[in-house]
């Protein structure tokens, strides 16, 4: 090459960060995004109209707290939808990370040790996942299956079937703590999803991942390193859940049950699938994502304010789901002539 | 480009044709594997090769075995075909059954002729998605999953429904220790899909979608249709299940289908179906039900926790389709 | 010298595909490769693009000899092609479908994306295009665009040597002129370009010299202003055809199928043809013709807009495969690996497919062995060459291939059939045997379309050739009526500029 690859130049400013000034006002408007913020705001208002209670600062820190665990992992989910695959094992994950971190706060450990064996733990799980996927070539959605009920029995045989109970409350800050009238455990998910959105805007490889998403095989003749974003990415997200398992050590408090996870990965998935990002790769933002978790927080929050029964959460979400792959199928086939 | 046939001639190891055997027919194999188990299990746990425990042991088999038909129709329409809920199905259809025998006081022969046509609608649902809007079918029938489940628990409050015509109950007697389900239900169905996927028109119209999609709307198939009737059979079969599990339990449980799903798909894999559709077939994955459900039957008898028969389905499903995966891709042709 | 191919020489299970051939270009030339469909200049240009190696023979890049691998080899010397087919990334922008592979980084490491942008902006300007382009989705862009882009992609990656392969077969006029100024921009810039197409007109328009190919052999090398286009139309063509086949016309039987003003809005306009009983009707046609979406519009896989579709006597409406067949209409599909065969399936397999009414009991049932013999039966009367009726079809060679898919389209004895490319693919003998059965088939009372690109088989096969050129018939020939050269002629449209319908179809 003639030309040199590097070049001196400003760095970004946050303006690139928002996405407004690469693709203009009227794209950015289009944006899942934006319809998902309005619709936070217009459900924000009627709701905190209708039921006082709803507005307080102390609800919306529940809110943002119930869901700081699901938008943590998001991050890595996004991710990894993006390149086209999925990772229904994170409930799972969530569960053993969970365990062997309340374990080690049990042996004396403090929160430096239970981050670096939370964060371990996790991103040797989604190693195993990666590896699986990218050389057995075999779907994720298998792989990610079978895990799930591996690591199923993985936590339970970690506990012995016990609850733990009696935990330190070395992890208290994680869970319920408070940064600037924000949970901490919500400033973590912002935190991820800033160096996310960073590194999926702006280095080559997170690049790459669009490119995987968007068309394997073209990818993988302009050079992209296929093998090595997908373990990457579920590596990646396994670490995430690793991060998001003290939050949720730090918010059990006194007691871990071993049933911990159940239908997260409906939550995570719902989320990121909402936030915009599209289930057949090639699309989506981390932004689009803690928004889309948000939404999905706000609507169980609501069902508890109005008094519904919770479980018409799941029918909800599961419907919402589909609503939105279908409107977002049907924007691309428009598109396409 | 060249023609398929110019190929690179392979040296051929001794033991390649037997290997080649395995695993392409995946019969065979599972044969093996089940003559193997047997074996292990009656020389190293008590009373497990004994009829009646094994004849017993058929009642699990009908409900996953009959599921893991249903993927069976639905995986082998391919494009990524699978149908994820349904565990979720049985369990909706399990609440409806209970409803209409308990609060709407209708009789039994009623009642499972509505029940069945609800599993139509509920399969329903998934084909429309799946064949009419052309989503796709992971994320479809993850939704659904999240939906019928929580229907479910939501119309009974989480509670199960007893109080059922104990005439439902006789279905889950034993006849000469046999259970009834077993004849009355699972072989009719086994032999029901065996002859749509074998004998029917429309059992080539799923095999050639699964196969080649273009070449099957060039041979004038009805491509909607066939997929859209695959995800129908499929609540169909759930339906079939949650009748089978309400006699089993004597009462209409809400939760009755959980972590079927998993059993099913993982009895598909392993059963040879491959993921990407057109490969799958009745018998083997009617021994491979019968393989998992030995393999957990011999794990209670031995006292072993049952947490490990999870472990073992999970481990099973990601070393089945690693297994399938690696034989389609060295031994199919294009 | 930029690039240099000696002797070479390429066989294809049992076809000699390209023998002896030399072809050079020079830095900063437009070259233009001319020749029939199987002339053999899409397989040459393989070889330079690394999808292909040649048996024999040596190529040379700036003097030195080169071993061109794989694409990546191609890209590193310098070259690239532009496919009709544009591999892209719709989600992500223009700039990134340029640069995915070899971003621009920053110090730190980064994307340096403000750069990226300016240089794609300048590449597009320096070409005259809108910079404006840059900042668009690839997926909204339409396929002219998309190929521009790709250009500038090539550009980006210091090529030395583009190839375009059939490009203004998709382009409209005013498309092909933009793409023409940037080959000129690129050729003040020194970058070679090769040209592959039949459209004689535009090849006088850009070409610095022209090479024309016949049957695998390169036939002339000359510079532009030493030829003519008529003397172009007879070195494609050859001698005149000796077609030895005496057939009687049948265009006085019964007008079996009738189509009056067909039209597809994009591909085809105004198609009215008839076709006898017994009759083998020809359509003509290069790349972009638009043939294949007639007969994809016949068949019912892409209905046409207008028009009308009439057999035997009565109007039919053909919204989907399903009706066609029902009328008694067969299709031999242009791509029978992608289109028509389930290849890992036995032969039996194939040929039932689509014939199940026929083979079932109750419209329901159907039995293997019943299968079975219908396509034992079928292979001996087209002597298809395979161990048995549950042969992979997969396995067989291409002429057993087709003749499998042909025999599936016999099985109901279809009152019209309509063949795409029936020979193509195919080794010499089984093309023989494969128009003898369309002789027969002919014979035995079916109304036969036959389109083909391949002038001499459309010649010796047709009774009546209609030539096809960007969407609309142009002319029609009776059996042994015109000389090849004007048939090439009228189809290439030397006579002027195509006016732009056409599309090809291709699924």
């Amino acid at each position: 090459m003639a030309t040199p690859n590097r070049t001196h130049a400003l760095p970004a400013t946050v303006g690139d960060l928002l996405r407004l000034r690469t693709i203009g006002w009227r794209e950015a408007l289009e944006a899942r995004e934006a319809s998902i913020l309005a619709v936070l705001v217009v459900m924000g208002i009627a709701l905190g109209i209708a039921y006082p209670q709803f507005g307080t600062l102390d609800n919306v820190d529940n809110i943002l707290l119930a869901v700081a665990q699901v938008a943590i992992v998001g991050v890595g989910m996004t991710m990894v939808i993006i390149t086209g695959g999925i990772d229904v094992s994170v409930g799972s994950a969530l569960s053993v990370c969970a365990v062997v971190v309340a374990m080690r706060i049990q042996d004396g450990a403090g929160i430096p040790e239970a981050l670096v064996v939370g964060i371990a733990v996790g991103a040797g799980i989604g190693l195993v996942n990666g590896l699986l996927i990218g050389l057995g070539r075999v779907h994720s959605i298998i792989i990610t299956f079978g895990m799930l009920n591996l690591l199923r029995v993985v936590s339970f045989k970690l506990t012995g079937g016990k609850w733990l109970t009696g935990l330190p409350d070395t992890l208290n800050y994680f869970g319920s703590g408070t940064l600037l009238k924000l949970p901490f455990a919500w400033w973590i998910a912002m935190a991820m999803a800033a160096v996310a959105t960073y590194y999926l805007r702006r280095r080559p490889t997170g690049r790459h991942l669009y490119a995987l998403g968007g068309n394997a095989e073209t990818a993988r003749l302009a050079g992209v390193a296929v093998l090595k974003r997908t373990i990457f990415v579920y590596t990646i997200t396994g670490a995430l859940v690793g991060v998001a398992s003290l939050v949720f050590v730090g918010q059990a408090g006194q007691v871990v049950q071993t049933n911990v996870g159940y239908g997260f990965e409906l939550d995570v998935i719902a989320a990121v699938v909402i936030g915009g990002t599209s289930i057949l790769g090639g699309k989506g933002t981390v932004i689009g994502t803690l928004l889309g978790a948000l939404l999905v927080g706000t609507i169980r929050n609501a069902f508890v304010i109005v008094d519904i029964n919770p479980l018409w959460a799941d029918f909800i979400l599961g419907a919402l789901i589909l609503l939105t792959t279908a409107l977002d199928l049907l924007r691309r086939r428009g598109r396409e002539t | 480009m060249t023609d398929v046939v110019a190929r690179r001639p392979r040296v051929e190891l001794p033991w390649a044709p037997a290997l080649r055997l395995l695993l392409v027919e995946r019969t065979a194999l599972l044969v093996i594997l089940l003559g193997g188990l047997v074996a292990f299990y009656a020389s190293t746990v008590a009373d497990f090769f004994t009829f009646n425990n094994l004849a017993g042991s058929t009642a699990f088999a009908v409900e996953v075995g009959i599921l893991a038909l249903a993927e069976l129709v639905v995986i082998v329409t391919g494009r990524g075909a699978i149908d994820l809920s349904v565990g979720s199905a049985v369990s909706l259809a399990s609440v409806f059954f209970g409803e209409l025998l308990t609060k709407y006081d209708l009789s039994l022969g009623p009642a499972v002729v509505l029940t069945l046509l609800f599993g139509l609608f509920l399969g329903s649902v998934n084909g429309f998605f799946v064949a009419v809007a052309r989503l796709p079918a992971l994320i479809v029938t993850l939704a659904t999953l999240f939906a019928f489940r929580s229907l479910a628990l939501v119309i009974t409050k989480a509670v199960p429904i007893s109080d059922l015509p104990p005439r439902l109950y006789d279905l889950a007697l034993y006849w000469h220790g046999i259970p009834r389900q077993t004849l009355l239900v699972y072989l009719p169905v086994i032999a029901l899909v065996y002859v749509l996927l074998r004998f029917t028109v429309y059992g080539r119209h799923l095999y050639g979608l699964g196969t080649n999609a273009l070449a099957a709307r060039f041979a004038a198939a009805p491509v909607v249709f066939a997929r859209f009737g695959a995800f129908a059979i499929s609540g169909l079969l759930c339906a079939v299940v949650a009748i089978v599990t309400s006699a089993r339990f004597a009462s209409a449980r809400p939760d009755a289908g959980t972590g079927l799903e998993l059993q099913a798909i993982t009895i598909a894999v392993l059963g040879g179906v491959a993921i990407t559709g057109g490969v799958g077939a009745v018998p083997p994955v009617v021994i491979a039900t019968i393989l998992i459900t030995l393999v957990n039957n011999g794990m209670n008898l031995a006292g072993i926790d049952p947490i490990w028969q999870q472990a073992a389905i999970g481990g099973i499903l990601i070393g089945s389709a690693l297994l399938n995966s690696f034989a389609l891709r060295r031994y199919r042709l294009s | 010298m930029l690039l240099s191919l000696r002797g070479i020489d390429k066989h294809f299970f049992g076809v000699h595909a390209l023998r002896g051939v030399d072809f050079d270009v020079r830095e900063g030339e437009v070259h233009a490769l001319v020749g029939e469909n199987g002339a053999g200049k899409s397989t040459l240009i393989k070889f330079v693009a690394g999808a292909e190696q040649p048996d024999v023979g040596e190529i040379t890049v700036g003097g030195e000899p080169v071993t061109i691998h794989t694409t990546q080899d191609a890209f590193r010397l310098g070259i690239a092609t532009v496919y009709q087919e544009p591999q892209i990334f719709p989600d992500l922008s223009v700039v990134e479908n340029v640069f995915l592979g070899r971003e621009l980084r920053d110090r730190f490491g980064n994307v340096e994306r403000g750069e990226q942008r300016r240089r794609v902006r300048e590449l597009l300007a320096s070409l005259h295009l809108d910079p404006r382009l840059a900042d668009r989705r690839m997926g909204a862009l339409s396929l002219a665009e998309q190929q521009l882009v790709l250009i500038c992609k090539a550009l980006a990656q210091e090529a030395r040597l583009i190839i375009y392969d059939e490009p203004s077969a998709i382009l409209t006029q005013r498309e092909t002129d933009t793409l023409f100024g940037v080959i000129r921009r690129l050729q003040e810039r020194g970058v070679a370009t090769i040209y592959i197409s039949h459209r004689l007109d535009e090849i006088f328009e850009i070409a610095d010299r022209v090479t024309i190919m016949k049957d695998g052999q390169v036939v002339a090398t000359k510079p532009r202003s030493e030829l003519t286009v008529a003397q172009v139309v007879e070195l494609m063509a050859g001698r005149k055809l000796h077609t030895g086949i005496e057939r009687e016309a049948h265009e006085d039987e019964e007008v079996v199928l009738s189509v009056g003003g067909l039209s597809r809005q994009g591909d085809f306009d105004d198609v009215s043809f008839d076709v006898h009983r017994g009759e083998i009707v020809g359509f003509f046609g290069l790349i972009g013709s638009g043939a294949t979406d007639i007969a994809l519009a016949l068949f019912g896989i892409e209905p046409a807009d207008a028009g009308t579709i009439e057999l035997d006597g009565r109007r039919v409406s053909i919204g989907k495969p399903g009706d066609a067949v029902e009328h008694g209409l067969a299709l031999l599909p242009k791509d029978r690996k992608t289109q028509g065969l389930f290849l890992p399936l036995s032969i039996a397999d194939n040929v039932a497919a689509g014939n199940y009414p026929l083979l079932s009991r109750l419209r329901t049932f159907i039995l293997r062995t019943q299968e079975r013999s219908v396509a034992r039966r079928l292979m001996q009367s087209l002597a298809v060459k395979a161990p048995s009726a549950t042969t992979k079809v997969g396995n067989l060679s291409g002429g057993n291939q087709q003749k499998v898919l042909l025999a599936r389209q016999l099985v109901g004895r279809p009152k019209v059939v309509i063949l795409d490319e029936p020979t193509r693919g195919v080794d010499v003998q089984a093309k023989e045997e494969i128009h003898r059965l369309i002789f027969e088939l002919a014979d035995g009372g079916a109304a036969v379309v036959v389109i083909s690109s391949e002038l001499p088989e459309a010649m010796r096969l047709a009774d009546r050739l209609i030539v096809v050129r960007s969407g609309r018939i142009h002319s029609e020939y009776r059996r042994g009526e015109a000389e090849s050269a004007a048939v090439l002629a009228a189809a290439i449209g030397g006579d002027g500029a195509a006016s732009g319908v056409g599309g090809d179809g291709d699924a």
